[in-house]
């Protein structure tokens, strides 16, 4: 983890006609950081992911994400980040393989190094006796992986996931958990929104969203510490609940 | 333009990997093209006709046996009782009637004006003129040969001088509408299959979450775009191509003037289907929200184009809605090309008007699915 930061939010709001789905909120990512955004469904977790990977123009507030501007310089934040989203985000028609080589042609990666990564990536997941299956074959959990190395093919600064580990048993969730770690350790910078407290644990910051506004912002043991509670979850509840 | 390629080849691996599309490519034209080419005519044949004969005399039973014999009439029934004529029509079991009145011969012999009387039912307008039509010709056909045969007509029939016309059809020298039907089938599979294969594409991507997934990568929305269109335009000239030789082999039609033209002609159109497409899943969420626009387009273009109902046979306000109906040039155009063989220098305005609708309709769309992006 460095000083220097990864994505700066100041003020930012995005309006939908009268609703205030992101209402004036401010925060920081360090570089290196596994940055949580918890909240309830509608508390504006996907909007402000949305806005910062330049898939929606906020209303208002200023944003730069890997130094770069959300409202001028689009083109260059999509080149330094990562996205994956809660829908899966790989074509199920497609082999294992094509889904790399595709997603990897689309980076702009030359064919050679599309070659090399696949097969590395191939490697590392296990799926080297299913490199020429159909997507729509492997258990969701390897889906999530992979999907999540694809996110990566070109080697991005920073990496948002909307929550990655919807719908995936425990033991998938703790796997895909441990990728994000090495993400992090490798010195990229994670967003990740979630709504499984435990998840929240893994991260080194959290902020819990509600109703559009940032409620509570901190580390876990700081915010366990404030509250006098032994648990996000307990923090969760309390916070939203009152 | 690497990028492109990546979206196109992906594309086409999806289409060819799935038994579906298969079927939807190259199955169901085949399938249209034999029913449609078939079953699609505007000849009126096989007119179940009831007849009755109150004269019973040589002269009305020749008319009756000329009626008979046409290939265009199948007789049903000889009644006898007149009141009962108008019930065959009521149970639809016959399309026609014919009543000799008694006297007929009479009437032919004094040269005191014989009648006969048919019955048409008037439910298809169109049909039951054609109907008319053949009845009429046999009739006259009938008075011309039996003036010859009567003794004291014939010399009277020899003091009039009569002009006969003898009607040459040009391009479609039996008029079948079959010949006439065919060409306008590529226009018709043409569109559906760019319309729908582009609209539906792109929201399925929509739906699945990739489109998504596109988005955040620093692919711009043109290479997005030509990653959509080139491969469709590029199946859209495949299917034109297995159609022109479906329908040579199926039905000996083959194309009289110059294939490149009409690819040229068809590359044209294609801009706007393809931008149909395109616009189509910007008003979309769901593939079906997309098959029920695409569909509702299509009607309005298939109807008001010419391909069914000539368009000089509609009202005249609707006649002026048929300008903006960019098929109804490309139908002009295929038929054109395909039966007279017509070159470009006499197809420049129906071009020009495509070519208008085509980038009009092809810019708009794509400012749209731009807009919508971010």
């Amino acid at each position: 983890m460095t000083d220097k930061n990864a994505v700066e939010v100041v003020d930012l709001v995005k309006r939908f006609g009268t609703f205030h789905a992101v209402d004036t909120i401010s925060f920081t990512i360090r570089q290196g950081e596994i940055f949580g955004l918890l909240g309830a469904n509608g508390a504006g977790k996907t909007t402000t992911i949305r806005m910062l990977c330049g898939l929606l123009k906020p209303t208002g507030g200023k944003a730069t994400v890997a130094g770069h501007d959300v409202y001028r310089e689009v083109p260059k934040i999509k080149k330094s980040i990562g996205y994956m989203s809660q829908k899966f985000s790989l074509y199920e028609d497609l082999t294992v393989k094509e889904n790399i080589e595709f997603y990897g042609g689309v980076y702009g990666l030359e064919k050679g190094q599309i070659e090399e990564k696949s097969t590395a990536l191939i490697r590392e997941l296990g799926l080297e006796n299913r490199s020429n299956t159909l997507t729509s074959s492997l258990p969701i959990g390897w889906k999530q992986r992979l999907a999540l190395s694809t996110a990566l093919l070109h080697d991005p600064e920073i990496i948002f996931l909307d929550e990655p580990t919807g719908g995936v048993d425990p033991i998938s969730r703790r796997s895909f958990w441990k990728l994000i770690y090495d993400i992090a350790d490798a010195g990229k910078t994670v967003c990740v929104t979630t709504h499984y407290m435990d998840e929240a644990e893994y991260c080194n910051r959290v902020c819990i969203m509600y109703q559009g506004r940032i409620v509570e912002l901190g580390s876990p043991s700081q915010l366990k510490e404030k509250h006098n509670l032994p648990t996000m979850q307990d923090i969760f509840i309390q916070t939203v609940d009152r | 333009m690497q990028q492109v390629f990546y979206l196109v080849q992906k594309e086409f691996r999806q289409v060819f990997r799935s038994k579906i599309m298969i079927g939807i490519l190259f199955v169901a034209p085949l399938i249209q093209i034999l029913v449609l080419g078939n079953a699609v005519t505007t000849d009126v044949t096989n007119l179940k006709v009831v007849l009755f004969d109150n004269d019973r005399t040589p002269m009305s039973r020749e008319l009756l046996r000329r009626l008979a014999n046409s290939e265009y009439f199948i007789p049903i029934e000889v009644e006898d009782d007149y009141t009962k004529l108008s019930q065959y029509m009521d149970r639809f079991e016959a399309n026609l009637a014919l009543a000799i009145p008694g006297g007929f011969q009479r009437d032919v012999v004094r040269k005191s004006a014989p009648k006969v009387q048919a019955m048409v039912d008037g439910l298809d307008g169109n049909s039951a003129g054609i109907a008319l039509g053949y009845v009429a010709a046999i009739v006259q056909k009938y008075n011309a040969d039996i003036i010859m045969m009567e003794p004291g007509l014939r010399n009277e029939a020899r003091a009039v001088r009569q002009v006969k016309l003898e009607p040459r059809f040009w391009f479609n020298p039996n008029l079948e509408s079959r010949v006439y039907i065919v060409p306008g089938l590529i226009a018709i599979i043409l569109t559906i299959i760019t319309v729908f294969l582009t609209g539906m594409g792109i929201v399925r991507e929509k739906e699945i979450g990739t489109l998504e997934q596109l988005m955040v990568t620093p692919i711009r929305s043109w290479q997005l775009i030509l990653g959509k269109i080139i491969p469709f335009a590029v199946l859209g000239f495949i299917e034109i191509i297995i159609i022109m030789v479906f329908v040579y082999i199926l039905f000996g039609i083959g194309v009289a003037g110059s294939i490149p033209l009409l690819l040229f002609e068809s590359g044209i159109f294609i801009l706007t289907t393809l931008g149909l497409g395109i616009f189509i899943s910007t008003i979309s969420e769901t593939q079906q929200q997309a098959l029920f626009f695409a569909w509702f387009f299509m009607i309005f273009g298939i109807l008001l184009s010419g391909f069914f109902i000539p368009i000089a046979n509609m009202p005249e306000v609707i006649q002026w809605i048929t300008y903006l109906n960019p098929l109804r040039y490309f139908l002009v155009i295929l038929r054109e090309i395909y039966l007279k063989g017509s070159p470009l220098a006499y197809l420049l305005p129906e071009t020009f008007a495509m070519i208008a609708f085509g980038l009009a309709v092809f810019t708009l769309a794509v400012v749209r699915f731009r807009q919508r992006l971010v």
